[in-house]
């Protein structure tokens, strides 16, 4: 079962394309991850993917039903759930308050008035695990813009997690850790499911040889190879890209 | 408000009295002592919980939701110049009837002004509001037929509760507005805490976040201005059985504006930020003015800037976050 298939997708900012003809698909339960130089069309993709943005031309499906047209907050309702490169959290809102929302926000009684948020007694367990899991249950009643970067960090991927998304999107989620706290994340990513499909995008090739199983490598908005991690290793086209050299993928990446 | 987290058990009664400060001199000041007061500054107060009325409405919708507003004096307007309509020109009295007439029509409108004002974002929504709101104030200006122009509709008197024995005077009106205010207060509090409460909250800081997580930011945004026109509503109504007559000032921008300092001074996304600006600006407002009729702006700008000096977040932030301390310092 394809959990995401995007055919021909192209999307032109004035005369640049940000992505040229880019086509793949992934199956469900799959992790893959998306690759590339800086400016290759890896967060324009996610935009895309998202609703954020409107393809130029081209269509996605989403286990087989077409979104190319669907508002944003519909497809998060069908499971599909973003991280952000830049933490995009509820600075002045506290830390339990940040994970609520996102729990919420595919939850039926996110338009309810007439009940205090306390009642939903279910949700704050929720929230308990979910922060529990990301260690910033102790810091629950922080405002999240006086709790440091790592734990900004850490509070992004679970915001994308409340809702038990069946395809989740991962904008670089390492940026900006240290070694100990990445290896955290990915321990996290690790864990998921089956159920859930992730599409990860990285520089860090810690994430991406650590948690991939399919890669995909963008370059100047157009898809140049996709394989297994040995695959992709062993592209010459990709080496190319990437080194300019022989010297292989391994430590690529750092800009 | 009384968020305090300490244990009840082991408490000085100091403590419980600082914890209960508020609610105690809110009481006093507001319930208990009014009876005792000139009738000018009963009049006063039922000005400022009026008014308190609109700011918490305009709150919920720029505090809460962070649309922003420089026309929300459409709605207080509308509702106003309804019930002075249907009172001075079809003889309707009923409380019971006039009321929810008026209130129903200013949610209408804001129903329709929602969705023009929520085609465009952020600082785009002040002209648009502004714009709309200048439109009423244009008919209330040239219908003269109806709404008497710019000499405004006179002879709205207080309406008929439709209770025996019961007689309308200063003190009584006050309570009335105290009771309306006390209702108001409870239903937008009990809002802001509800999931719909959270998610306008949710929106105001980081909209993209909401939709990517689910949320239908339009609708929650369309949902917050209808139910601040109706609010708004509620206080023009009010308005115009405590002035008796309705001008079309009270619908054009310098009455918006006035809403909008009150939250600004009081404290933005609290509701009892609305309370103390309201009051605040009321009282400089009214003291300034027999002091210097004309130049009672200048005043009003001076403690503008005072409060952007001292307590940026608002005069309400900064009173509760001396209570909070206040609380601590009791911590047994």
């Amino acid at each position: 079962m394809e959990a995401l298939k995007i055919d021909s997708l192209t999307k032109r900012f004035g005369g640049v394309y940000a992505l040229k003809n880019v086509s793949f698909s992934v199956e469900a339960g799959n992790r893959l991850a998306i690759i590339g130089p800086n400016g290759a069309g890896k967060t324009t993709l996610f935009n895309i993917l998202n609703g954020q943005l409107t393809a130029t031309s081209g269509r996605m499906y989403f286990y087989g039903q077409d979104i190319s047209k669907m508002a944003t907050h519909r497809r998060a309702d069908l499971g599909l759930a973003r991280s952000f490169q830049v933490s995009n959290l509820f600075f002045n809102l506290t830390v339990l308050d940040n994970v609520l929302l996102a729990i919420q926000g595919t939850e039926s009684h996110r338009f309810q008035v007439f009940r205090l948020t306390t009642a939903y007694k279910d949700m704050f367990t929720k929230a308990q695990q979910l922060l529990s899991s990301v260690d910033l249950w102790g810091k629950r009643n922080d405002l999240v813009q006086n709790i440091s970067h790592g734990e900004q960090r850490n509070l992004e991927i679970a915001l994308s997690l409340a809702s038990e998304p069946r395809l989740l999107l991962l904008d670089e989620p390492t940026a900006g850790l240290t070694a100990a706290e990445s290896a955290n994340i990915i321990e996290m990513i690790r864990k998921l499911g089956a159920d859930t499909t992730v599409l990860i995008v990285a520089h860090d090739m810690d994430v991406v040889f650590g948690v991939a199983n399919r890669i995909v490598v963008l370059h100047y908005g157009q898809l140049i190879a996709e394989g297994t991690p040995e695959e992709i290793q062993a592209n010459s086209k990709v080496k190319e890209i990437y080194m300019g050299n022989e010297e292989g993928a391994d430590n690529a990446g750092v800009d | 408000m009384g968020t305090a987290k300490q244990k009840s058990s082991g408490f000085l009664w100091q403590g419980q009295l600082i914890r209960f400060a508020p609610h105690i001199i809110g009481g006093v000041i507001f319930i208990l002592l009014v009876p005792f007061l000139p009738t000018y500054i009963q009049s006063l107060m039922t000005k400022i919980l009026i008014f308190a009325i609109f700011a918490m409405s305009l709150d919920l919708l720029m505090g809460y939701a962070g649309v922003l507003s420089l026309g929300h004096a459409a709605y207080f307007g509308v509702a106003g110049y309804a019930v002075g309509i249907l009172m001075v020109h079809y003889g309707i009295n009923s409380f019971w009837i006039s009321a929810p007439l008026a209130i129903l029509l200013s949610t209408l409108v804001a129903a329709i002004f929602g969705i023009i004002v929520l085609q465009v974002r952020g600082i785009y929504c002040i002209l648009v509001t502004f714009a709309l709101g200048q439109l009423l104030y244009s008919i209330a200006m040239k219908w003269r037929s109806v709404t008497n122009g710019e000499y405004g509709l006179t002879g709205i008197i207080r309406p008929d509760l439709g209770l025996p024995h019961f007689t309308w005077h200063t003190t009584s009106f006050y309570y009335f507005v105290f009771i309306v205010f006390a209702i108001c207060f409870f239903l937008l509090y009990r809002l802001v805490k509800s999931p719909l409460g959270l998610a306008l909250q949710g929106i105001r800081e980081g909209e993209s976040r909401m939709s990517a997580l689910g949320y239908n930011t339009w609708l929650y945004k369309y949902i917050a201005f209808v139910i601040a026109g109706m609010f708004a509503g509620v206080a023009g109504v009010l308005f115009a059985y405590h002035n008796g007559i309705m001008v079309p000032p009270n619908l054009d921008v310098a009455t918006s504006g006035f809403v909008m300092l009150m939250i600004i001074a009081g404290g933005m996304g609290t509701l009892y930020g609305s309370l103390i600006g309201a009051a605040v600006l009321i009282i400089i407002q009214f003291y300034a003015g027999v002091l210097t009729p004309e130049r009672w702006p200048l005043i009003l700008g001076g403690a503008f800037v005072l409060t952007i000096m001292y307590a940026r977040a608002g005069i309400g932030v900064y009173l509760y976050k001396l209570y909070k301390k206040a609380l601590l310092a009791w911590k047994p």
